[in-house]
Formats: C-alpha cells, sequence, structure tokens
C-alpha cells in the first residue's frame, strides 16, 4: 500500500526517475508506471525507504529551475546522476531492476518469450532455429571412446 | 511415509538433501540402513516450480542471513547474498544446470603439479582418479549424463550454435553440447526435455537429475527413509567418548527436536556445513566439532568465474532451450604458460532480461545498461569456470553480531581473490570474446561474478589429521561416526563444475558407511 504522504506528482517525478534510469525509446509508460507503484508499495512497508524516498525525490525536484518531471532528457540523466549512490537511488533502482524486467510487456518488447511449459516448452517453437551459422557437430572425437 | 523415532540411535542422520545428501541417503537406503534426513526447506516439486526468474529465486533460494567481507567483487555488489545455493528438498540440485565434467588426473594432485605458489594452501587429495573413476562411472549412470555410457548428446539450441561456430572458428577443438545430467531421450523413469528454458528454476519437466526427481524417491520406495523438510539442524551432539549421539533440530512448528544417531553425515553446501560444525562446539571441541586442525571453514573456494555475452546482427533467442548445454574444454588443459595454474571450461549460459539486467553490471543504472538490454534478442552467453586458489583466510566463520530466524550466529562468508584467480579471469574472458568475434559480434560484454553458485573446500580432505578436517572418505578425522557429504570436501577445486565429484564421493561415501556399519552393528 503507498503512503498518504506521496502525492501524485511525487508519484510522476518518481516514474520519471525509473525512465531516466532504464531509458528505452521503444518501451512505452506502463512498465515505468508498474515499476514506480512497486516502488511506491514496499517504500509503504519500509519507513526508513519512505522516508528516504520522501526526501530524495523532493532533492531531485530542487536541483533545477524546473521540476524533474519537466527536464529534458540528458537534463534529467546529469541530475540522476548526480544522486548516484545515495540509499534513495540505489534502493529505487535495486526495486525497479527486478520489477521493470520483469514485466510481460517489456518480455515482449526485447524479444524475450518468457515461461514456455504450457506451450510445450520450445521443442516445437524455435529452440534450434538460428540459421545464419552453419550447423555445428555436437560431439568430439575423444568422447567417443570415453 | 516412513517415521523412525526420535529415539532410535540406530539411524543415519543426513543433514541436507541436495547433491550430497540426497545420494547419500539414498545409497544409505538402497543397502538398507534406516535414515533421517533433515531439510532446513520446504518440500517443492515440479507443480509448485514458476518459469519466472525472480519468483522462482524467492520460492527456491537459501536467502536466511549471511554476511560478506573481503575483497572479491561479490562483497560489494551482493553484501548479503554471497553465494546463489537453494533451501528446499533436492537442495542446489533443483537450480544447477547439470554440466558434468570429470577431474583430470593432475587436479587431484596441485600442490605436487602446480608447486608452492606463494599465498595459496594448495594440497594434494589423499585419493588419486584411479581410486575414483569407477564411481565417476556409477554417478554418470545413476544421473544420466549425455555423451557417457551410451546416452545421446543434447541436440544444438541457438546459443551452442553461436558458441560451437566460434569455437570452431578460434580454432578450438574439444567443443560438444555436453556432458550434461538431463535426459535428450527417456531415461531413468524421467522425460526427455522438451527444452523449456527453466532449467534454474527447478524443471517442471523433470528431465534433468536432482536429488528431487531421482535419488530421494528411490530412497522413499525402500521404505527405509524419513524425509523432513522444514528442519533445520541447529547442533551435532556428541558424547565423552567424542562420538557423536544426534542432532538437535528446529522442526517446522519452531520446536526443537533431538533426533538420535548411530552416524552423522552433513552436507549442508561449503557454508552451512562449517557453520553447523562451529555451532557445535563443546568444552571437548572448543573450537568447533571436528576441528582440532582448525581447518573447518578455511579454504573457502568458489572457482574462478565470469559471464561473456555476445551481441550480434541477427536473432540468437538464447534462452529457447536448456539453459546451459555447451562446453569448450580446451582450456581446461595443463598448462602453466598462459599466466597462471589451473584450467577453465567455457559453458554456454543463458539468463532472461531479469536476471541479465541484474547481473550484467550490479547496481549499475543508465543507457549503457538499456543499451545492452536492448540487444537480447540477439545475445549469446557463456560462462567460465575454473580452478581458483585454496587460501587459509578464505573462509567462513560465525557472526555473532547477525542471527538468523531460530537465533543462530549466521555465516560470515570472506573471500580475497588470489592473483591467480584474477588472471585466470581475464584470460578467460579475453578467450570469451575472440570466440564471438570470430563469427561477427558488434560487442561483446564482460559480467563480474556471479554470487558463488560452486562452494567448496570448506572440511576439506587430508591424508594427516592437521591438515584438514575429514579422511578419504569423508570420515571427520577428530569424530569416527561423523561424516562430511557434499563439496566441503574438497582439498582443491579442480576446473570442473562440481556436482558430478559430489555424487561420485558421496556414493563412494556410503558404500564405505555400509561395511563401517556393519562391523559394529
Ligand atoms: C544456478 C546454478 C547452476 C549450477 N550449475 C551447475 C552445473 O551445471 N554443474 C555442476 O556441477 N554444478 C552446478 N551447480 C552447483 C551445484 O548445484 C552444487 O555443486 C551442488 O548442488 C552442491 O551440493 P551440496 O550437497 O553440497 O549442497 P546443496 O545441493 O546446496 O544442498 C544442501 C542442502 O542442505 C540444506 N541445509 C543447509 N544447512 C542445513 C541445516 N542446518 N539443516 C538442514 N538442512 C540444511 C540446504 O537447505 C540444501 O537443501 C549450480 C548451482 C547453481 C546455483
Amino acid at each position: 500500500m503507498a503512503s498518504a504522504l506521496i502525492s501524485a506528482r511525487d508519484r510522476q517525478t518518481l516514474v520519471e526517475v525509473v525512465c531516466t534510469a532504464f531509458p528505452h525509446s521503444s518501451f512505452p509508460r506502463g512498465p515505468y508506471e508498474r515499476a514506480a507503484d512497486v516502488v511506491l508499495d514496499q517504500a509503504g512497508q519500509d519507513p526508513r525507504f519512505l522516508a528516504q524516498l520522501i526526501q530524495g525525490l523532493g532533492e531531485l525536484d530542487a536541483q533545477r529551475d524546473v521540476p524533474f518531471t519537466e527536464l529534458d532528457t540528458d537534463t534529467a540523466a546529469a541530475v540522476l546522476r548526480g544522486a548516484d549512490g545515495t540509499p534513495f537511488l540505489t534502493a529505487v533502482v535495486d526495486s525497479a531492476v527486478v520489477t521493470l524486467y520483469s514485466d510481460p510487456e517489456v518480455w515482449e518488447l526485447l524479444g524475450y518469450e518468457g515461461p514456455s511449459y504450457d506451450k510445450g516448452g520450445y521443442v516445437d517453437r524455435g529452440f534450434n532455429d538460428l540459421d545464419w551459422l552453419p550447423e555445428p557437430r555436437i560431439t568430439h572425437d575423444e568422447e567417443a571412446s570415453a | 511415509m516412513t517415521r523412525f523415532d526420535y529415539d532410535d540411535g540406530d539411524v543415519v542422520v543426513v543433514v541436507g538433501s541436495g547433491a550430497g545428501g540426497g545420494t547419500v541417503a539414498n545409497e544409505l537406503c538402497q543397502r538398507g540402513f534406516k535414515t533421517v534426513v533433515l531439510e532446513a526447506g520446504p518440500h517443492l516439486t515440479g507443480e509448485d516450480y514458476v518459469q519466472d526468474e525472480w519468483e522462482a529465486f524467492g520460492q527456491m533460494a537459501w536467502t536466511d542471513p549471511r554476511t560478506t567481507s573481503g575483497s572479491w567483487q561479490v562483497a560489494t555488489d551482493f553484501p548479503e547474498l554471497p553465494a546463489w545455493i537453494v533451501k528446499a528438498v533436492g537442495g542446489t540440485t533443483t537450480h544447477w544446470a547439470g554440466a558434468c565434467p570429470r577431474f583430470k588426473a593432475h587436479e587431484l594432485a596441485a600442490r605436487s603439479t602446480y608447486g608452492d605458489i606463494d599465498g595459496a594452501n594448495l594440497l594434494d587429495w589423499p585419493i588419486a582418479l584411479s581410486e575414483l573413476e569407477p564411481y565417476y562411472d556409477k554417478a554418470e549412470i545413476k544421473m544420466g549424463v549425455t555423451h557417457r555410457h551410451g546416452r545421446p548428446p543434447l541436440p544444438a539450441n541457438n546459443n551452442y550454435k553461436v558458441f560451437a561456430n566460434g569455437a570452431e572458428k578460434v580454432g578450438y577443438r574439444y567443443y560438444s553440447t555436453g556432458p550434461y545430467a538431463t535426459n535428450a531421450e527417456p531415461y531413468d523413469g524421467r522425460p526427455a526435455t522438451v527444452q523449456d528454458g527453466f532449467n534454474f528454476q527447478g524443471d517442471k519437466h523433470g528431465s534433468k537429475w536432482s536429488t528431487l526427481v531421482a535419488e530421494l524417491p528411490k530412497a522413499e520406495r525402500t521404505g527405509n527413509l524419513d524425509l523432513r523438510p522444514d528442519s533445520h539442524a541447529a547442533q551435532i551432539l556428541h558424547d565423552a567418548t567424542g562420538r557423536a549421539t544426534g542432532v538437535l533440530y528446529v522442526d517446522r512448528n519452531g520446536t526443537l527436536r533431538r533426533q538420535r544417531a548411530a552416524v552423522v553425515c552433513v552436507a549442508g553446501n561449503s557454508i552451512e556445513t562449517p557453520r553447523l560444525l562451529l555451532l557445535s562446539g563443546s568444552a571437548q571441541h572448543p573450537d568447533g566439532l571436528a576441528n582440532s586442525s582448525g581447518q573447518v571453514g578455511r579454504n573457502y573456494m568458489r572457482h574462478t568465474t565470469g559471464t561473456v555475452w555476445g551481441q550480434f546482427d541477427r536473432p540468437v533467442h538464447m534462452y529457447r532451450g536448456e539453459t546451459m548445454a555447451g562446453v569448450i574444454a580446451d582450456e581446461s588443459r595443463l598448462d602453466t604458460d598462459r599466466g597462471f595454474v589451473g584450467g577453465y571450461y567455457m559453458e554456454t549460459i543463458a539468463l532472461g532480461p531479469a536476471f541479465l539486467a541484474k547481473f550484467v553490471a550490479p547496481g549499475k543504472w543508465g543507457s549503457q545498461l538499456t543499451e545492452l538490454l536492448d540487444g537480447y534478442r540477439n545475445t549469446a552467453g557463456m560462462w567460465i569456470v575454473g580452478e581458483d586458489m585454496p587460501q587459509a583466510d578464505n573462509r567462513i566463520t560465525l557472526n555473532s553480531d547477525v542471527t538468523d530466524a531460530h537465533q543462530l550466529p549466521v555465516a560470515d562468508v570472506h573471500f580475497d581473490d588470489h592473483a591467480n584467480d584474477v588472471a585466470m579471469r581475464r584470460h578467460g574472458q579475453r578467450q570469451g570474446a575472440a570466440v564471438y568475434q570470430a563469427v561477427g559480434s558488434r560487442r561483446t560484454i564482460e559480467t563480474p561474478p556471479y554470487p558463488s553458485t560452486h562452494n567448496l573446500g570448506t572440511c576439506r580432505m587430508s591424508q594427516r589429521p592437521r591438515d584438514g578436517v575429514v579422511d578419504r572418505f569423508g570420515r571427520a578425522h577428530d569424530v569416527p561416526n561423523l561424516f562430511i557429504s557434499d563439496g566441503s570436501v574438497f582439498t582443491t577445486g579442480a576446473a570442473a563444475n562440481p556436482t558430478l565429484t559430489i555424487v561420485a564421493l558421496a556414493t563412494r561415501q556410503a558404500e564405505y558407511i555400509a561395511t563401517e556399519l556393519t562391523k559394529t552393528l
């Protein structure tokens, strides 16, 4: 459960932090929002993390004349660099890296098909369909005698 | 389901149900010995497993607290997770990939072969390859290892095609899809792989050998196995004559139980095994049970490892099929002219985006990371695994400042890379990159070591009691009815992935215990 101390604007800032930390031109906003919401859920159960989050988001907003969400991509990245290694950013990144890349929408965008058991595995679905290299041998001589 | 009495002093108690514990238990059950297996983790089976990297990790991995120290990068990247091992019935054989190379003869005589290496605490094993060979045969047959004893090889998957073509181009000769303990065709009542790609996540299909699907069910059928999941061994008890008398453990309800025993076999993997011995100190054994040598917990090895990823212009889809199914053995040769002693293997590996993002550059973020992931579809991967040097101060100790859920002090894992390890890793990563460049990779990426998957050496085997903890059969030098049955007994680590050797040694040990017990009972 997200805390009442986090405003809608804080959430937008956090989504922007996740976008800036993990920039993919092919990703829509949904996966970033879901990753940010997991961060908020975790912070909701961890007062120390929540305190760091409130403080950290506030500080990011104060770095330039305009709020973090209004910075252009390069400036946002530079501002975030400045927070690298802080407990706040480390905790956000550690959480988001897990959620973002466990998101089925992201998997599809990256070309990962994920769970396969219910579909009979990949045995008939391309586990050996690479055709831009010759078929290699799969044994070597010494083995035959072993 | 069989149950033996807590006060039945005739049973053999085995701590841990992984490669070592599950094997020694089954071998004893087959010979008619009453066996109680205490397993700290839950009894998960194929249906429970999930094909999602993090969810499966949360379900299976040992995440009880541990601490780290030393200069190894894992202490920085994963300070609370020094090792990647399983806490569940079947132990880490439910996670493992199945690569099964044997030791080479000279690797059992590392001190004699490599000489006196500065800072290394090398010692020859008290056994030679010729003594192990019959047990390697037994273990390979038991596990259905491909390429051996008539078992067919696994087919080439996409990741292997890149790897093998690169190997050929750089002039390597010894590349193949095995040996792996995963069925290419049905064997021993287990099906052929469906190449579902979630081998690290328990292998729902059961085509991979694990003690969960092979040894323990067989042991169960004898009626001699009393398997107790959710049972955490807290202390080994002994009497005034110095013999082990039983094991205290915390059961699933949090109650401390005492199981009496004729023999105790410890196989908790190389961090928990020495921890349990150190926790079992007494007036008679002030530095921990079976530790008159001071070697319990020392000489901790984890293999020299690293990962190389190659990214190409065209798709690879490395995640389709067996997680690991390719080996290049050329660099495992004895050749001390490469700037290091010992050898290494290159083995294919595939991770999903979730693990790749976490492990490729731990803690890093930004466009460098995301560009790598954007190339996921076209990525091939290999893991490097080689012999590391045992060092006396690389060790497991009790960290009394941190306790687990049972108030037991946790293990601290201290590790410093040896210069030899660093040189080998650099060589391996260079060679790995060359393999991918030979088939046109646009870029190669080197990943630092993961939390240790191979944990070895902390109760090492030695001829003389003062050099190690156990004898040539894994029997504690100090306690005649206490055996260590896991990779802790490795005197040195060799280049080979360890599990085949753990299973061979456990099989040999069970035979020995059976002979000895028959004499005394
Ligand atoms: C991802 C991955 C891939 C791998 N791939 C390979 C491979 O390809 N080839 C290879 O050879 N090896 C591989 N390994 C390594 C292999 O899994 C281990 O070498 C092997 O399982 C070790 O066997 P073990 O008996 O020492 O311990 P484990 O198999 O880890 O079993 C130890 C068991 O003891 C239990 N335990 C610990 N302490 C206690 C206690 N106090 N009380 C009760 N129970 C306790 C644990 O919960 C665990 O179940 C891999 C490992 C991982 C993580």
